[in-house]
């Protein structure tokens, strides 16, 4: 079952890759967040209700709900729709996600250490590492966002592939942390759509010598 | 005693952030300093004692609370000044000093967090807490330097925390189950190597954005840029000093292992990174704070060396981290005088300081005999000590290479700030408006005196707590 939910982690990085729309890169998280429920849920042996709890916290409420709506708010508030003129055309991205893909397949397979897990390890590389990418190639700060919570669903599912030894009150401070994060990253969208009357990272680029 | 502290610093922050009330904004600042002191004293007596699972007293981050809580009075101090006359609302005062005192509060978390995984989340704190401050004069400049400062680091500390995470996968392959610096420095001898490659390189890579070491510097001097010079004090020392205790823990785990040469041959080709870059950028550089922000990096550069070159060198980066802090912020309280003169840290409309300000203009001039590494300043022993380090660990190489570039630095530096202080008075000067308090300079006379006393004549106590912060590396 959890290797269904890897490919269609896949195949999310892939139709991120593909959208142009702002509003489907929302989506594709909220859907990222579901998913990454699904691989919790169905990797582990025993679950008690604590560790239960914090994943539907964690996976559901926060990735799946709280994020995205936040994200839909900042888009409408600075009414973006559409993503133009990425540095790299579509179809380029494309190839590159299969190129990471196979690329941390490979280097999976290569680390293979006991105590990883050689499938999680693929795909949470690719992400982390198209998430990079996302960054780079896109124009606004929305995307770069997009692009953050992209490496940060990676992180999550490394977290997994590694066997994480971190208590759970420690992962859940890191949570509530993270989250944090993307509420002033996006009250600074907000900003600076008010300020530039847009949100293209082109605006700031006032301070150099 | 550290979560009462955490508790205590909680609730007065909040209290000043929701009443916003004029005179408990003047006394509750004053009350958490108290605290903050008393906490350092505490850790100090309770030294290599646990406060909880989380935390633990050990010597550098005795040393680091010290440094964080002297120069926490001549923030708030400088702060004040920088508030009455900016004449802000009560309101904006408030939200100030409460982010200040949160920030402060997250630092010291990260001093004293024995777990990694506290360390991290603290630093992210930190990241956080001190983008609303440097948000705080809501220009556009602020604005971009926020964005940047916030987002680069979110992601640097994101790719650090994914090294965290494969050190406790290797950590997990040895029994261990918890992320317990001292427990994972005893069995970093049976940990893998690979692993513990990458995860450094991760660590260095991301926490360099908080330390302003290269690759990811520029935010930092962004940030210094637009701050507060208070606020720009604190990035630029207390701040930068999370980042190197974030990636120092990280080095006494790995220098423990047969990786240790690997790992400090990175650590010297970072730092001489840095210092080729502060040389490049400060030869293109129009504003005094950036100059600063620069300068930063080739200090945090000459520590890198420090680490790099191991033996003496380890003692000796401590020792300049030390005196780097105090220098620095004496430098930009000083700047913000400046500022109050000439209403700009252009370097085309800043000149003549020393007629108009003489205390102050001392002051300039022992900031930079300091600074700049000449003696007495104790940052003349700390460099003296790591290039020392170089010869003597054989890398003579890296040690010419550096000196040569740190020449460069010296004219250039030297140059602008002797336009600063002896060049003639912009004409249109409004002279008559200029007005600082001679006393305001005292903290600076302070701070460098500090310098200068530990340099020549460290006292026992202080020298004993740098041998032991480092005697897990010999």
């Amino acid at each position: 079952m959890t290797y269904l939910f890897i490919i269609l982690y896949a195949i999310t990085l892939i139709y991120f890759a593909l959208s142009e729309r702002t509003k489907k890169f929302v989506w594709l998280l909220a859907i990222q967040g579901l998913i990454l429920f699904g691989v919790v849920f169905f990797s582990l042996n025993k679950i008690d209700i604590f560790d239960f709890i914090f994943i539907l916290l964690e996976t559901i409420v926060v990735k799946t709900l709280v994020v995205p709506w936040f994200l839909n708010k900042v888009r409408k508030h600075n009414q973006l729709k559409r993503e133009h003129e990425p540095y790299v055309p579509v179809f380029y991205s494309i190839i590159v996600v299969v190129i990471i893909l196979i690329i941390s397949f490979m280097l999976s397979n290569y680390l293979n250490d006991s105590q990883m897990h050689t499938q999680y390890f693929t795909i949470a590389f690719t992400s982390i590492i198209f998430g990079g990418y996302f960054i780079m190639i896109h124009k606004n700060l929305f995307s770069n966002v997009v692009g953050y919570l992209i490496i940060e669903n990676g992180i999550f599912l490394l977290s997994l592939a590694v066997g994480s030894i971190m208590p759970i009150m420690v992962n859940l401070a890191i949570l509530l942390d993270v989250f944090m994060g993307v509420l002033i990253l996006g009250l600074f969208i907000n900003r600076v759509g008010d300020t530039f009357k847009s949100v293209k990272t082109e605006h700031l680029s006032k301070l150099k010598d | 005693m550290l979560m009462i502290f955490f508790a205590f610093s909680i609730i007065i922050s909040l209290l000043t952030f929701l009443l916003k009330h004029k005179t408990l904004t003047n006394i509750l600042p004053k009350l958490f300093l108290s605290a903050h002191i008393a906490v350092s004293f505490w850790a100090l007596f309770k030294i290599n004692q646990f406060d909880s699972i989380y935390y633990k007293f050990d010597a550098l981050s005795v040393l680091l609370s010290f440094v964080l809580s002297i120069l926490s009075v001549t923030t708030f101090y400088h702060s004040y000044l920088y508030l009455k006359r900016h004449k802000v609302s009560v309101e904006q005062e408030s939200n100030y000093y409460a982010a200040l005192m949160m920030l402060i509060t997250a630092m010291t978390s990260a001093y004293f967090a024995e777990n990694i995984a506290v360390l991290w989340i603290s630093v992210e704190a930190t990241t956080l807490l001190v983008s609303i401050l440097i948000f705080y004069e809501h220009t556009e400049e602020a604005l971009e330097a926020t964005w940047k400062y916030l987002f680069i680091c979110s992601v640097g500390i994101a790719f650090a925390f994914i090294g965290i995470l494969f050190l406790s996968m290797t950590a997990g392959n040895n029994g261990i189950t918890s992320l317990s610096s001292s427990k994972l420095i005893a069995v970093a001898p049976l940990m893998n190597p690979l692993w513990l490659k990458i995860t450094f390189l991760l660590v260095l890579t991301g926490f360099s954005a908080k330390m302003g070491l290269f690759p990811l510097h520029t935010v930092a001097v962004d940030a210094h840029t637009v701050a507060p010079p208070p606020i720009s004090a604190f990035i630029s020392t207390t701040l930068m000093n999370v980042g190197f205790l974030a990636i120092f823990r990280i080095f006494t785990i790995v220098a423990q292992t047969e990786i240790i040469h690997w790992v400090q041959n990175v650590l010297l080709i970072v730092g001489v990174l840095s210092i080729f870059m502060a040389t490049i950028q400060l030869q293109r550089v129009n504003h005094f704070k950036r100059m600063f922000a620069f300068s930063s990096l080739e200090h945090m550069g000459i520590v890198a060396l420090g680490l790099g070159a191991g033996g003496l060198g380890y003692y000796a980066a401590i020792l300049h981290l030390i005196f780097h802090a105090f220098t620095k912020a004496s430098l930009f309280y000083q700047i913000g005088q400046v500022y109050q003169f000439f209403k700009s840290y252009w370097i085309k409309d800043v000149s003549g300081y020393f007629k108009l300000n003489p205390i102050g203009g001392l002051s300039v001039l022992l900031c930079f005999v300091s600074i700049l590494a000449v003696p007495p300043s104790g940052l003349f022993v700390s460099e003296f000590l790591i290039f020392k380090a170089l010869f003597v660990n054989e890398h003579p190489i890296v040690a010419v290479v550096v000196l040569a570039l740190l020449s460069v630095i010296i004219y250039t530096i030297l140059k602008n700030i002797l336009h600063l202080l002896f060049d003639d008075v912009p004409t249109g000067l409004k002279v008559d408006a200029l007005k600082v308090n001679p006393y305001e300079t005292i903290s600076q006379f302070v701070l460098l005196s500090l310098v200068i006393y530990l340099g020549i004549n460290p006292p026992i106590f202080f020298t004993d707590l740098i041998n032991e912060a480092i005697s897990v590396l010999n």
